[in-house]
């Protein structure tokens, strides 16, 4: 097993541990600073514990050799953010224009070179065609109506 | 009681002759268990405490301490004849002590190793006498809000010298405290964490969780190597180390000597740090450091002096202020406490014959130790020569019988077995275990002085700042946590470099 994964199995385990023992110590009566009661050290401990190993694990998280380090986290989140966005403007603004968007997101990420935004143009151009085409006209999937559309009716 | 008094009782307790008996058989067990591969001190004491309990405190504590710097004398036999350190403090005596015996030196190996140990045992013996007394009278003036402090700084020094990860490592501490905290609330009667099993109601006993961690472990994790290990098939020779040898080594043994009894004294700085210490600096110190690594005899005498004078230093804050700073000083903090001794300030003054008997014994200590090593050698070797295969399962098998015989009852081996192979998955998973130990031992000091502290201030921190020793001890914790994040990693490369290149 490398370090960090390592490392983060066992920051979870006593994560796992302090909370456990936190909530214990909750129920024991931690009492109050001018009188600490039986619980009192007990729940420092646990918090203290929880701190640790939480930090632990954002440490081991952010280190090179871990497996975080191979991701590239602007473009995971720009792939989960159009996906979203293209479920939530596709009954507004219809198949045809948000697929565009969609398509022009994702092969803006991994297109590169001369000409890149007009290549990637034409592909997400292309793509939305040919998905319309095969799936809306062909296969008759009801996508839902553009409502936008409706403003010209 | 004038000094000079105090020592001369502390030698009529020892001449006696149980404690003349008990000290032998301390200084002959730690040399076996020093020798043998497998388990440590610190196993061992937990494992032969119980045999204690029927004995006067004076006489027990004087048997535990002989095992301690006993398998101090023990562990560089290993380490010179076969590579393999015999316990922990001798990890580094394998590099250049192994080396000398393959050159046909393992006569003056053992030789230097063996009076290098009697030197430094027997000037740290007489630095604990001349240190304990002023600085226990100096600790009777600590209340609640000192005590917080120290104990707060104690961990902090103990985890900064942790040689893993500093992280981790109070993550152990607070794990520590955290069993610490199990069995009946001295304060308000009220039962924490026993989950209904009576026999957590006392807590959990420090003997368990340290033959599980430093016995059990050991063994678990001694399965997972196979074979066995083969003795150097070379003539001792003479085992006196030339007049040259005594010219290369009179520096190192002095340097070892002080760094080992400082270290001692430090919490977490145990015997084991400070032979790593001790063979840094004589490279450091060295005019031919290529030397080292080759059988330079330096490499030897420093380390082994070293290991020795800290079991003496680690004697100082037990006595002189009631807080263990090392495993073995908590597993007789707990033989202490099983007497009905409470380990403090007043324990020199309340139980003079106790402090300076042990006192006295370990000057004696010291001499047994040099015939029961350089003479019988040869006997040691022969122990060298039991298989593991038959050493092993005896050692889990003493840790069984010891760990029933403290109550007898079969709950403790199952907390020991627990605690083993917790011990274990900390081994696999690079936590240290001597924070843990620690922690759990200062646990009840730590609450009761810190409640106490809150309720005299009625709730303000401010008490553990406005008193001078108190807020001195607890700023210079903090700005030994600060200095870590600064100089973390010329800290690493000293751990890393100065001792394996």
């Amino acid at each position: 097993m490398k370090r960090p994964e390592k490392d983060i199995i066992g920051a979870l385990f006593w994560l796992a541990v302090g909370v456990g023992y936190a909530v214990g110590a909750l129920r024991l009566n931690p009492g109050t600073l001018r009188n600490p009661g039986p619980g009192f050290l007990p729940l420092v401990m646990a918090l203290l514990l929880i701190c640790f190993s939480l930090f632990l694990v954002v440490r081991e998280l952010f280190k090179p050799e871990s497996f975080l380090r191979g991701i590239r986290w602007k473009n995971q989140l720009l792939i989960v953010a159009s996906v979203a966005l293209y479920g939530f403007v596709l009954d507004l603004i219809g198949f045809l224009f948000s697929t565009f968007i969609l398509m022009f997101v994702l092969f803006g990420l991994r297109f590169s070179g001369k000409k890149k935004w007009l290549t990637v143009f034409l592909f997400a151009a292309a793509t939305a065609l040919a998905g319309w085409l095969v799936f809306s006209v062909v296969l008759k999937v009801p996508f839902p109506r553009a409502r936008f559309m409706a403003l010209w009716r | 009681m004038d000094f000079f008094g105090n020592i001369i009782t502390g030698f009529q307790i020892t001449f006696q002759p149980v404690n003349l008996l008990y000290c032998f058989a301390g200084c002959l067990v730690g040399t076996l268990i020093g020798v043998l591969p497998g388990i440590g001190p610190s196993g061992t004491i937990s494992i032969l405490l119980p045999v204690t309990f029927k004995i006067s405190p004076v006489t027990s504590v004087i048997f535990l301490a002989g095992i301690y710097y006993g398998a101090m004398y023990g562990g560089s036999t290993t380490s010179i004849l076969v590579n393999v350190p015999g316990e922990a403090a001798s990890v580094v005596t394998c590099l250049d002590g192994y080396q000398m015996a393959r050159q046909g030196r393992a006569g003056p190996a053992l030789g230097i190793a063996a009076f290098g140990s009697f030197i430094a045992g027997t000037l740290s013996v007489l630095a604990l006498m001349f240190l304990s007394y002023p600085l226990s009278r100096f600790a009777l003036a600590f209340g609640p809000p000192e005590y917080t402090a120290l104990i707060i700084l104690g961990i902090t020094i103990l985890t900064y010298l942790a040689q893993k990860s500093l992280l981790k490592a109070l993550m152990m501490a607070t794990f520590g405290f955290m069993l610490a905290f199990v069995g009946v609330d001295m304060l308000t009667g009220k039962a924490r964490f026993t989950f209904g099993i009576p026999a957590l109601m006392d807590g959990i006993g420090i003997l368990p969780i340290v033959m599980g961690i430093f016995g059990v472990a050991e063994v678990l994790e001694n399965f997972d190597a196979s074979g066995e290990i083969s003795v150097v098939k070379a003539k001792l020779g003479n085992l006196f180390p030339s007049r040259q040898d005594w010219k290369d080594c009179w520096k190192p043994i002095s340097r070892g000597t002080l760094i080992g009894f400082f270290l001692g004294i430090i919490p977490g700085g145990s015997a084991t740090l400070a032979s790593f210490i001790s063979y840094a600096t004589e490279k450091r110190c060295s005019k031919h450091p290529e030397r080292f690594g080759r059988g330079a005899i330096e490499g030897v005498a420093g380390p082994e002096s070293a290991n020795n004078s800290a079991c003496a230093g680690g004697l100082v804050p037990l006595f002189a202020l009631g807080i263990p700073p090392s495993v073995v000083a908590a597993l007789l903090f707990a033989a202490l406490m099983m007497h009905g001794i409470q380990p403090g300030p007043f324990i020199i003054t309340e139980h003079p014959q106790i402090f300076w008997g042990l006192v006295a014994s370990m000057y004696l200590g010291n001499i047994m130790l040099m015939v029961i090593n350089l003479p019988l050698i040869g006997v040691w070797v022969q122990v060298l020569k039991v298989p593991r295969r038959v050493l092993l399962p005896l050692i889990l098998f003493f840790c069984i019988v010891g760990a029933y015989a403290i109550n007898n009852s079969f709950f403790d081996v199952g907390v020991m077995m627990l605690f083993g192979v917790i011990g274990y998955l900390m081994k696999k998973f690079d936590y240290e275990a001597a924070p843990l130990v620690l922690a759990f031992v200062l646990g009840p000091i730590l609450e009761n002085s810190m409640r106490q502290s809150l309720r005299i201030s009625r709730g303000s921190f401010w008490i553990f700042f406005s008193r001078p020793v108190s807020g001195t001890l607890l700023v210079l914790a903090g700005l030994i946590l600060l200095s870590y994040f600064f100089f973390n990693k010329q800290r690493d490369v000293l751990d890393e470099k100065e001792i394996k290149t």
